[in-house]
């Protein structure tokens, strides 16, 4: 074991990727292959002389711990160690089991090295260094909380202060009061430091402390609801921190008839209480994810575990509820299980491709029982699904590539239970019983399934995503079939009752090389049906336009990639393409389906037929003098391209009298022809360009006149120009945004030289102006101005009048002043002048 | 208040704080007006009342202006800049002139006594008598008082004078500093003359004769002191009159005489005959006689600003703009003045009726035209922002006047193009810029801002200026940029709800495309309300018209309407049919028409609604006759698409005669409309 590590530790140092760890164990593990004696003296350690080398290599750990330390620090801010403790246990340092004497399987953690080399060798303060570096990190958000609730707590006290304050009387009944909220509060604040305390001391020593995590547990049951989500909130905490890198399997019990040592006694305990916690844990959030008031806390913290263990036990549990919020009507529930789903998908390394089929087969399920009415995101998830190119190639093709593509120890030694024996090499075959338990015990801990473990994984998550798909698409044939007029009668697209379609088709779209071939007849008949133009105009498509156009796109995809095997006429889908351009509105429809379907139709498509093109040709010339920039800009551009593919269409481009003799069987054009075959399209001329050529829009009336030249050029030189923006393109470089940015001068260059005023009116008419001012009736006038002098005579006369009063009253007033200070002077004059 | 302050603050607020210093001044005036009495009686009834008739004053209307441009200055604020140093010299001493003592005064007794029998305010009248009556019983009291002590009316006169001497004292610690021109040396301190003279009718006469008679009277000073007289007339300014006006003829005969003959006095006296015109007041300038006459014209110009400024009456007011138009030029003389009539103008112009309108723009247009660049500035940026402060909502009574507004400005702008060239791309690149956040960020702020007769006034404001001016100017670039907008615009607001907007945005390119010869596809914007399905049912909502012009959103219990939908396929037939219209010529019509005859026919096919059956059905025919047409002719020609210039002979013949049947169609179609 010291041994091993020796070998392990120092390219362990630098490297702070997990993939880089993997090839490290790669070479150790060829390395232990080519010795294999080392493998027996392995197996003859025991535990003593284990743990003095683990004390001599405490030197190297501590390099390690101190390097993590590190990492951590710098991640602190953005709370989230969780892959660096994941990594840290999937190290296979300590993922390697360890056998025991007595043929016990020794599990280690990371945290376990870590602390007895801390305990056995360091002193204290690096210790503590990081634990509270550890407390920082995770229990972040839970100091936060207990610091409020401090304040709260301190807030409540001024409330008891101001009590006191109050009437006397109803002192008493506001103290009782008060205290009872305080110890409410008080409470709560108790709980929740024991909570966070609780949370430390896991994970600081999960070892000593697993059965607290019980404690926790009993915590989820209290009848506050905050403290119960504080509760989950830590469990989820510890659990993502603690829950080691591989799947834990309970000894059976002819296993635990056996005696055993201490360590592996206590291993067990652990990874029993653990185990068994997290199954409660699992089955109160599934049970609360029930209620309304917690459901978002326990969707939140089933996803994130799913984000974080998918490898673990019970992951079956956690899917079949994160699947079913898939399509939640709240929209952060669905968000929250929609990014776990999608990191199960694109995370296959932690899981091993597992989950992503459980996943897959339950939202086909999903599907199933809700009969296509889901939320559109439920399906949308699928399209991060990723598949290996070489999925559908045959097995000897495959193992070559195997090797080649993945030439990793995985391989070489992969073997499964589940898959039997017969494709074991014939060396592992001849090794002992407990290697082979080694060997599976370990795949089980490193997700690695062999590539044909992959692609057998693959091949069904395939087959289930188009069962999904087909069911979807089958649904909506059959109700399009049943669905009644007054359905589409409203304005709006007619998708809401098909939510599922959009999603659907693009999902076909990327998926669309991997069809198999069986289905490809059954896809084609359903898409045709979908696209499908009803003739019997009332009766309206409920597909909306872009469903349709998707229809189309997605048909050419497929058409595309399997074009050698498959024989299925096309001509309907051109149709529908020639007819959905005019039932395209802008705005309503999206543009870039539009253009993406003139691209993979018409841009792309190899050859065409002569009267097709010209009759498409004469309707992109039409479409895009009726429609936006950006839409005629796409059409222009495959219109161009389609006149430089077939030179003979160029004849458009002339006014040759009677369209030449290649007008085939219409001799007149039909502009209102629904057949694109039928147009005698031949026979135009594509007047269009000369009007385009006034179009507003500089880029547009530039196109027409490089159409326009074509003509003259010969086939040969043609080829010169051939343009290189695809319809797509050409429809996003000239979206209204992209119009309004554009630079203008600044300033007006008249057309006249002299600059003047101009003294002419523009839009009003001279003589009436003129006329304005005689209208006046001057006696009229000098009848209002003597009206107005009136006016403001009786006004001013009032003014002036009131002014007098309030002066006559004010001086009446000032006569009891005046007898006032009369008296005053009086009282040394005599009574003769009172009489008076 | 104004006491209180320092030197310097006072001259800042002079600078910066105009409005709130105007307020204020008028607010010290009223409380010292109100007050002062009070101190001696404060309990009296009457004095509240009077308060009351006080505050009902109306406030006045420069200080409206500018409030109405503060608080709608989202497209203007770039242009309201120019309003701090506007009032620098409005507190111009305006005092009297100094008279001519030989002149003649005609005394009569025939001042009215009574105006009771021709005023109408009833109400005013009888209060006066009231009044009248409680004053004598009052004095009689009063005199009792005096003759049972006589030392009492001793003391009250003292008392008066103390009252008096403070309130002096107060006026002119207020007015200091606010008379500082060049034109002080002229006026005639208030105390000179003190006894005011009264003009008689017979007075005037005289003074009118000897005016018309002997261009050099002296007297004429007198004439424009009564003149000035008449038009503070009412006004109890503080001051006292030096004249005093006898009766009502004298009133209006001053008035009318001054204001219709000013001209021609003036220009007898500076000796320039013919019209006024920019040279001749250069010259006129600098002639000898402009220092004496000076003083006369200022006062002359600024007592009629101030009876524009003091009339409600409409037609009196455009009878003082019609007058003061021929003498507009004088106002170059005066920079200071001219702002002020800018502004007045400007007021009357957005807020008058429709003569008052036409005669205030006609002044505007003459002092952009006639004045210095500086002054078409002011004129361009408060029209405009006037403008947008008064097109925030539109209503049937306004339509016409917010077009008429629409149209003066751009006779304003079209004036002088290199100068307002700026200004208009500002405005409609600050409008490209709200759009663009707009259609970025899709937050319900920005849209509301779009979404707004004031926006949308403002693009339709500018696409007329570019269309009026297109043939003459490169307007190329603010061409694209604002069918730019207006596309912008239309794609930021589908669906049914927002229609009128769409028809608006449509009508909007349709004129810059017919004024600028440039295509622009407008057929997909309207091929949506084709699709529009209303309940068949819907007679609880039935309105007898929808009128879309007055719309930027429907109702939404319209929507399923029936007359909704009439009027919105109605409306884009309109709008198809000037939009094809303008092609109906041009030599790729068929195809133009090919995709709105593809869906008019399967709408016509479909459509429940009898009531628009008919016009498509015309519509649809008077378009195929026409397409067929260009194509008999088409096909006729031997020319190619690329050949330009034969494409653009194409039919001159018929284009110029207008000949063919669309367009006809399309006249009678318009005068449907009309009728």
């Amino acid at each position: 074991m010291g041994k091993k590590r020796k070998v392990i530790l120092p390219p362990d140092l630098p490297s702070e990727v997990a993939d880089d760890d993997i090839e490290v164990s790669d070479e150790d593990l060829e390395f232990i292959g080519q010795n294999r004696e080392y493998a027996g003296f392995l197996t003859n350690l025991d535990t003593k002389s284990i743990d003095r080398h683990v004390k001599r290599v405490a030197g190297h750990e501590d390099d390690d711990l101190e390097a993590l330390y590190e990492q951590r620090k710098r991640k602190a801010s953005l709370l989230k160690r969780n892959d660096d403790d994941d990594k840290l246990q999937v190290d296979p340092v300590d993922a390697l089991p360890v056998k025991t004497l007595d043929g016990k399987l020794e599990y280690r953690t990371a945290d376990r090295t870590k602390s007895e080399a801390i305990t056995n060798e360091k002193d204290s303060t690096e210790e503590n260094e990081k634990d509270t570096s550890v407390v920082k990190l995770t229990k972040k958000e839970k100091r936060l909380k207990v610091k409020k609730s401090r304040k709260e707590a301190k807030k409540e006290a001024k409330v008891e202060e101001k009590g006191n304050v109050g009437v006397e009387k109803l002192h008493t009944e506001v103290l009782a009061k008060v205290e009872e909220d305080l110890s409410a509060e008080e409470l709560f604040r108790k709980k929740k430091i024991k909570l966070a305390e609780i949370g430390l001391q896991l994970l600081e020593n999960p070892e000593e402390n697993i059965k607290s995590l019980k404690e926790l547990l009993k915590n989820c049951d209290d009848g506050n609801q905050n403290i119960v989500k504080l509760g989950l909130m830590s469990l989820l905490a510890v659990f993502k921190d603690i829950i080691p890198g591989y799947r834990i399997r309970l000894p059976t019990e002819k296993e635990m008839e056996m005696t055993v040592s201490k360590a592996v006694l206590k291993q067990r305990f652990y990874e029993s209480t653990l185990l068994n916690s997290y199954k409660a844990y699992l089955a109160k959030l599934i049970a609360m994810e029930k209620q309304p008031s917690l459901r978002q806390v326990a969707v939140r913290c089933l996803a994130s575990l799913l984000d974080a263990v998918p490898h673990f036990n019970y992951r079956e549990n956690i899917l079949v509820s994160v699947i079913k919020n898939l399509s939640s009507p709240d929209d952060t529930i669905r968000k929250l299980c929609c990014n776990a789903t999608k990191s199960i998908f694109l995370n296959e390394g932690k899981h091993g491709g597992e989950a992503t089929f459980e996943a897959v087969r339950l939202i086909a399920s999903q599907v199933k029982i809700h009969e296509c009415q889901l939320h559109p995101d439920s399906i949308e998830v699928l399209l991060s699904l990723t598949f290996d190119e070489d999925i559908g190639k045959s097995d000897t093709q495959e193992e070559a590539v195997k090797i080649k593509k993945k030439g990793k120890w995985k391989t070489q030694d992969g073997s499964n239970k589940v898959q039997g024996s017969e494709k074991k090499k014939t060396r592992q075959e001849l090794l002992a019983k407990t290697r082979e338990e080694v060997t599976a015990d370990f795949k089980a801990v490193s997700f690695a399934p062999d590539s044909k473990e992959r692609k057998r994984m693959q091949s069904e998550t395939l087959s289930a995503v188009f069962e999904i798909y087909f069911r979807i698409l089958k649904h909506s044939t059959d109700s399009h079939a049943s669905r009644s007029k007054t359905d589409a009668a409203s304005f709006s697209h007619g998708s809401s009752s098909l939510p599922l379609l959009a999603p659907c088709l693009k999902g076909l779209g990327k998926f669309s090389h991997l069809i198999d071939l069986d289905f490809m007849g059954d896809l084609m008949r359903c898409l045709k049906q979908l696209a499908g133009y009803s003739d019997h105009g009332t009766i309206q498509n409920p597909l909306s336009v872009s469903e349709r156009l998707q229809c189309c796109i997605v048909t050419f995809r497929v058409m595309r990639n399997n074009l050698e095997a498959l024989n299925v006429d096309l001509q309907d889908f051109f149709v529908q393409l020639y007819n959905l351009l005019l039932e395209y509105r802008p705005d309503r429809d999206q543009g870039e389906v539009l253009a993406e379907a003139l691209k993979i139709m018409l841009w792309e498509g190899k050859q065409h037929d002569m009267q097709r093109a010209a009759a498409f040709i004469k309707r992109l010339a039409t479409f895009s003098l009726s429609y936006g920039s950006a839409e005629a800009m796409a059409a222009l551009v495959t219109l161009k391209h389609l006149l430089q593919k077939n030179s003979k269409c160029r004849n458009l481009l002339e006014n040759d009298a009677g369209g030449g003799s290649l007008s085939g069987l219409v001799s007149k054009y039909q502009s209102d022809a629904k057949d694109p075959n039928l147009s005698g399209a031949l026979a135009s001329v594509l007047w269009e360009l000369s009007l385009l050529t006034k179009h507003h829009n500089s880029s547009i009336s530039s196109m027409a006149t490089s159409i326009m030249s074509m003509g003259n050029v010969n086939p040969a030189q043609s080829q010169v120009f051939l343009s290189t923006a695809s319809p797509l393109q050409a429809f996003r470089d000239s979206s209204v945004l992209c119009e309004l940015s554009k630079p203008t001068s600044k300033s007006a260059i008249s057309r006249q030289k002299r600059r003047e005023l101009q003294k002419e009116y523009f839009l009003m008419d001279p003589e009436e102006m003129q006329k304005n001012g005689n209208l006046v009736d001057e006696d009229e006038v000098r009848r209002k101005l003597e009206d107005r002098f009136a006016v403001h005579k009786v006004i001013t006369e009032n003014e002036r009048l009131r002014k007098e009063l309030n002066h006559t009253l004010s001086s009446i007033s000032l006569y009891e002043e005046y007898n006032r200070q009369k008296k005053q002077k009086r009282k040394g004059i005599p009574k003769s002048v009172l009489k008076h | 208040m104004a006491k209180k302050m320092g030197r310097r603050a006072r001259k800042f607020a002079k600078k910066n704080l105009q409005s709130v210093m105007k307020r204020k001044r008028k607010l010290n005036a009223l409380f010292k007006k109100k007050f002062a009495p009070r101190k001696a009686n404060s309990d009296s009834p009457e004095e509240s009342k009077k308060l009351k008739n006080d505050m009902q004053t109306p406030v006045d209307p420069e200080e409206e202006i500018l409030d109405g441009l503060d608080s709608t200055n989202l497209f203007g604020d770039l242009f309201i800049k120019e309003d701090d140093d506007f009032d620098a010299d409005v507190s111009d001493s305006d005092g009297y002139l100094s008279e001519d003592p030989e002149c003649p005064y005609i005394s009569e007794d025939e001042e009215e006594s009574c105006p009771e029998e021709m005023c109408n305010d009833v109400v005013l009248l009888e209060q006066n008598t009231e009044i009248n009556q409680t004053l004598k019983h009052q004095k009689r009291k009063l005199f009792k008082l005096c003759k049972k002590a006589p030392q009492f009316s001793k003391f009250l006169e003292s008392r008066r004078s103390e009252l008096i001497k403070s309130k002096s004292e107060e006026i002119y610690s207020d007015d200091e500093g606010d008379t500082s021109s060049m034109d002080d040396e002229y006026i005639v301190e208030n105390e000179i003359s003190q006894v005011s003279k009264v003009i008689t009718s017979s007075t005037v006469d005289v003074w009118c004769w000897l005016v018309m008679e002997q261009p050099n009277w002296p007297g004429l000073a007198n004439l424009l002191n009564a003149f000035r007289a008449a038009c503070h007339y009412g006004l109890d300014t503080g001051e006292v009159s030096p004249v005093k006006i006898a009766n009502r003829e004298v009133f209006s005969k001053i008035l009318t005489f001054v204001l219709s003959e000013a001209k021609g006095i003036f220009c007898r006296l500076l000796r320039i005959s013919g019209c006024l015109n920019k040279d001749t007041i250069l010259k006129m300038t600098n002639k000898p006689e402009w220092k004496t006459m000076r003083p006369l014209i200022k006062s002359f110009l600024r007592s009629s600003l101030f009876l524009l400024n003091q009339e409600t009456d409409s037609q009196v007011l455009v009878f003082v703009l019609s007058q003061l138009r021929l003498s507009i030029l004088l106002f170059s003389a005066f920079p200071s003045l001219t702002k002020k009539l800018i502004k007045i103008s400007i007021h009357l112009w957005v807020t008058g009726d429709k003569d008052l309108c036409a005669s205030s723009f006609l002044i505007l247009r003459d002092i952009a035209s006639e004045f210095s660049l500086d002054n078409i500035d002011t004129c361009l940026t408060k029209a405009f922002g006037a403008f947008i402060a008064n097109s925030k909502f539109m209503k049937p009574q306004n339509i016409e006047h917010i077009e008429f507004l629409e149209n003066s400005i751009v006779e304003l702008y079209s004036l002088d193009i290199q100068k307002s060239y700026q200004k208009v791309l500002v405005s409609v690149q600050q409008l490209a810029s709200i759009l663009r956040l707009a259609l970025k960020t899709k937050k319900k702020d920005e849209l509301k801002k779009i979404h707004s007769w004031q926006y949308i006034n403002c693009i339709g404001l500018w696409v007329k200026f570019v269309s009026c001016n297109y043939k003459n100017h490169d307007l190329e670039q603010l061409l694209f940029l604002i069918i730019g907008v207006i596309k912008g615009i239309a794609h930021l607001f589908p669906g049914p709800r927002y229609l009128p907007l769409r028809f608006k945005c449509v009508k909007m390119l349709n004129q810059l495309s017919f004024s600028s010869g440039v295509f622009i596809p407008v057929g997909s914007f309207l091929f949506d309300c084709l699709e529009i399905r209303g309940t068949n049912n819907a007679e609880g909502t039935k309105l007898k018209h929808l009128d879309f012009a007055l719309l930027l959103k429907v109702p939404k219990q319209l929507l399923k309407s029936q007359s909704f939908q009439q009027a919105s396929i109605l409306s884009a037939i309109k709008l198809l049919a000037e939009h094809l219209s303008q092609w109906c010529y041009h030599v790729s019509f068929p195809d133009l028409a090919t995709i709105p005859l593809i869906l008019l026919k399967r709408f016509h096919e479909n459509t429940s609604l009898e009531s628009v059956r008919r016009p498509v059905k015309r519509f649809i025919d008077q378009v195929q006759q026409n397409s067929d047409f260009i194509q008999r002719n088409r096909d006729g020609v031997s020319f190619s698409p690329k050949d330009k210039e034969s494409v653009d002979s194409f039919l001159q013949l018929e284009k110029c005669d207008r000949s063919a049947a669309f367009t006809k169609f399309y006249n009678s179609m318009l005068q449907n409309a009309l009728a």
